[in-house]
């Protein structure tokens, strides 16, 4: 039977002439789309495409054909279009955050989402890290962004988008408004649970090991616990949040920004593949202020 | 059992794969995902090893035989002749010695290229390895990874693949690209080794005692600190790979083969955790088989 899927191998290859390109633009790994194009060359009786040295070329016959393919694809898209048109509902996105995703971040990628998938009604959730990549796989999430360096299991991912992090301490202790990370000294640093997402939390603890050899860290269950500790002279608090602010905390840009927070985005390709376009939107969300 | 061998391998921030056997009941296993084909990174010296043991016991090389290495067209890497400034002649039984107890990508690339890929590839499937394939050796691993990269140094090209703050480029842990294997192979391998099946008494006893020597005592060793246990093992280190398969050896006699395959979220090239994860899970598994 002749797939929607078919149909985007087909014009895919055509425009990028690249077995890997044209997998990406689909959204897929290149086994299926081999896969794919063999059986769709069996379906219509004719070999589409060449393979060149450098890459694949349409064959006298792929180029016939492929009007037809962007005609059958444009009027299956105006048939979804049609229908979540039509749902009052519209297809659900339910979307997690990772709760070291700025606020305003987080509202940025579910309004991309709603703008890039007209009609979709977005749901959003808000869990650790290890939590939504299993909620992901499980099909329970539609996608998420999560703290990078995670433990991804087969998920499909897209680039690593890194936000500057500032630190959030109690006024007078530092007074460069670019503060060194080795002279916040004195105070523990804030954490989340190292169970929410063990590499990240590893690269984050051993990195602010590396420059800032005493000090601690003290475990704290949200931003707003350490936000509160800071403001009573406890802590030390690492945001990639420009709004977390409360008074008598000062907020200062770290020299070389050595804590970063690395986000990105992740989804199942099986249950939905996602076109790279749509990932670079809803990535670029994440540092769009 | 698998819970347990799974938040092992979540606590260190990896992907696991893992299949543990008793050498004397092969239906004493503990699986986890023991069939996944994973890319084998360097463990590929160890059905190299079989088969070139094969190819001495078969007649058809002479494991005295002296090669000459150059250094101009020796594999890089970080251990043994590949280090060195000048050329090197060495016996083909001891560039075998070398790739396993340090493992040597340059001695691993020659001795690779005198039993050929093809005859390797009949080799591994008289062995009864449905599973294991040997697409290439180092070099050529590396210039996947920088034609994968578009980087025409392979320095630069492992930098890439070391840093935190971006994705790995695609298809650089892809199984279908590489010399792969699953870990239920790779304890099928270790477990007819052992018995004596594959190899005449003289070259299995040489294969033993040569995964014996191993130097590195970081990841399936970490597991079993004491010195009555005995561990002979091949590790496998690429990218975020994190590799080893080898037989856990007890006081009593009775042994266990045991493979191991992970990848790490975090691409730093130290990696302790991981390493020790490896050993914890080996502990777990042969406890589990004892």
């Amino acid at each position: 039977m002749l797939t929607e899927r078919h149909l985007q191998i087909f014009i895919a290859l055509a425009e990028e002439q690249h077995f890997g390109d044209a997998a990406r633009v689909v959204g897929i790994t290149q086994p299926p789309l081999s896969q794919g194009l063999r059986r769709l060359e069996a379906l219509v009786g004719a070999k589409l495409f060449e393979r060149g040295s450098g890459g694949v070329e349409l064959t006298p016959a792929g180029t016939a054909l492929l009007p037809f393919a962007r005609r059958a694809l444009t009027s299956i898209e105006e048939l979804h279009q049609a229908a979540v048109a039509r749902d009052p509902e519209g297809p659900e996105i339910r979307l997690g955050l990772t709760p070291e995703v700025p606020v305003s971040a987080g509202a940025a990628v579910a309004a991309a989402c709603s703008a890039a998938l007209p009609g979709s009604r977005v749901t959003v959730v808000t869990a650790p890290t290890s939590s939504l990549v299993s909620q992901v796989s499980s099909g329970r999430l539609t996608l998420a962004v999560v703290l990078h360096p995670t433990v991804l299991d087969g998920l499909e991912a897209g680039p690593v988008q890194l936000l500057p992090t500032w630190a959030l301490v109690p006024a007078g202790l530092a007074s460069d408004p670019v503060a060194e990370l080795k002279s916040l000294r004195g105070l523990p640093v804030a954490v989340r649970s190292r169970a929410e997402a063990p590499a990240a939390r590893d690269l984050f603890l051993d990195t602010l090991a590396m420059h800032r050899p005493d000090g601690g860290t003290v475990v704290v269950t949200d931003e707003r616990a350490g936000l509160a500790m800071a403001a009573a002279g406890q802590a030390i608090v690492m945001t990639a949040d420009s709004s977390l602010a409360a008074p008598g905390v000062d907020r200062h840009l770290l020299a070389g920004d050595p804590l970063p927070t690395r986000l990105r985005l992740v989804w199942s390709q099986d249950r939905t593949p996602f076109p790279v376009d749509v990932v670079a939107r809803l990535t670029e969300a994440l540092v769009t202020p | 059992m698998n819970a347990r061998i799974r938040a092992v391998f979540d606590d260190a921030g990896v992907r696991g794969w893992l299949h543990a056997v008793a050498l004397d009941d092969a239906a004493s296993t503990v699986s986890l995902d023991a069939d996944a084909v994973v890319p084998m990174a360097s463990v590929y010296k160890l059905p190299l090893l079989a088969g070139f043991c094969r190819l001495v016991d078969d007649g058809e090389l002479d494991p005295r035989a002296q090669l000459t290495l150059e250094p101009a067209t020796r594999t890089p890497g970080p251990t043994g002749l590949s280090l060195l400034a000048d050329p090197v002649t060495m016996s083909l039984r001891d560039l075998a010695v070398m790739m396993m107890t340090v493992s040597d990508n340059a001695a691993a690339d020659a001795l690779l290229t005198v039993v050929g890929l093809e005859r390797l590839a009949e080799l591994l499937e008289s062995f009864g390895l449905q599973q294991t394939w040997v697409r290439r050796g180092t070099a050529a691993n590396l210039l996947d990874l920088q034609r994968r990269t578009g980087l025409d140094d392979p320095d630069a090209a492992l930098a890439v693949l070391a840093d935190n703050n971006r994705a790995t480029p695609t298809g650089v842990y892809e199984a279908a690209n590489a010399s792969a294997s699953t870990p239920r192979d790779m304890t099928l391998l270790l477990r007819r080794l052992w018995a004596g099946e594959l190899l005449s008494a003289a070259q299995t006893d040489f294969a033993k005692a040569t995964m014996q020597r191993q130097i590195f005592q970081h990841r399936l060793g970490s597991g079993f600190p004491h010195d009555a246990i005995r561990v002979a093992g091949k590790t496998g280190t690429f990218g975020a790979l994190r590799h080893e398969v080898g037989v856990v050896t007890l006081p009593a006699g009775d042994a266990y083969a045991v493979a191991i395959f992970t990848r790490t979220a975090r691409v730093d090239s130290r990696q302790p955790r991981a390493d020790a994860a490896i050993g914890l899970a080996a502990q777990l598994a042969v406890n589990e088989l004892r």
